[in-house]
């Protein structure tokens, strides 16, 4: 969690410093009267470095994915909710076979 | 009377039933939408100052848009380690939930970052 904070601010500083940047370069096109048609290269090279570094922070500071699965190992131990009428259990009944086609015979 | 149960029926177990329903562990599944939930606004607001800062206008802003959402989704695919089945219940949650809920935030930060660099 610190370590792609850190990342992520920092990806939040190179987005600044290039809208800074952009802002320095169409003053100088303002001076020179020509027209904008896209930042200089240094500063899409700055937006994408900081795109990359945003978008890795992105995927890891929010947190893991929590398996869903019933049977997967870190799911053993489950809590009962405080809600008593909606319970969801998970036990050896399910080897049971349902045999719905079973004939009364 | 009883009804009687085949022999074989006692070997098959009750989960090769197509009939059986699947049950996920709710609050994880909860916690997975949170995590992609989070993961996309932020992206969404970064993607958006970036195409401010751009200059982009009009339909090549959202094609941006729908740039960044793919490459997010393809993040998150791959974060989950593309065994999509042990952490959603379809692929369609991976890539379309919260894609158009972004876009708000997307279109908010445009404007702001646009009129920020280049309009004062």
């Amino acid at each position: 969690m610190g370590v792609g904070f850190v990342v992520g601010v920092l990806g939040v500083l190179i987005l600044s410093h290039a809208a800074y940047s952009t802002i320095q370069y169409r003053a100088m096109l303002k001076i020179t009267e020509e027209e904008f048609s896209g930042p200089p290269i240094n500063v899409v090279v700055e937006l994408i470095a900081g795109l990359m570094l945003c978008m890795w922070a992105a995927l890891t500071v929010p947190g893991k994915f929590l398996s869903i699965l019933s049977h997967s190992d870190e799911n053993r131990v489950v809590a009962l909710p405080e809600n008593l009428d909606f319970m969801i259990f998970n036990h050896r009944g399910k080897a049971i076979p349902m045999g719905i086609d079973a004939k009364l015979k | 009377m009883a009804g009687r149960v085949d022999s074989d029926k006692l070997k098959e177990k009750a989960s090769d039933n197509l009939n059986d329903l699947p049950t996920f562990n709710a609050e994880n599944m909860q916690n997975n939408a949170k995590v992609m939930y989070y993961s996309r606004t932020f992206m969404s607001i970064i993607g958006g100052v970036v195409a401010g800062i751009l200059g982009l206008t009009g339909l090549m802003g959202f094609v941006f848009y729908f740039l960044i959402m793919g490459i997010t989704s393809a993040g998150l695919a791959a974060k989950a380690g593309f065994s999509i089945h042990s952490y959603f219940d379809s692929w369609n949650k991976i890539l379309l939930d919260g894609f158009f809920g972004g876009l708000m935030s997307f279109v908010l930060f445009w404007t702001f970052a646009y009129d920020i660099v280049h309009i004062f």
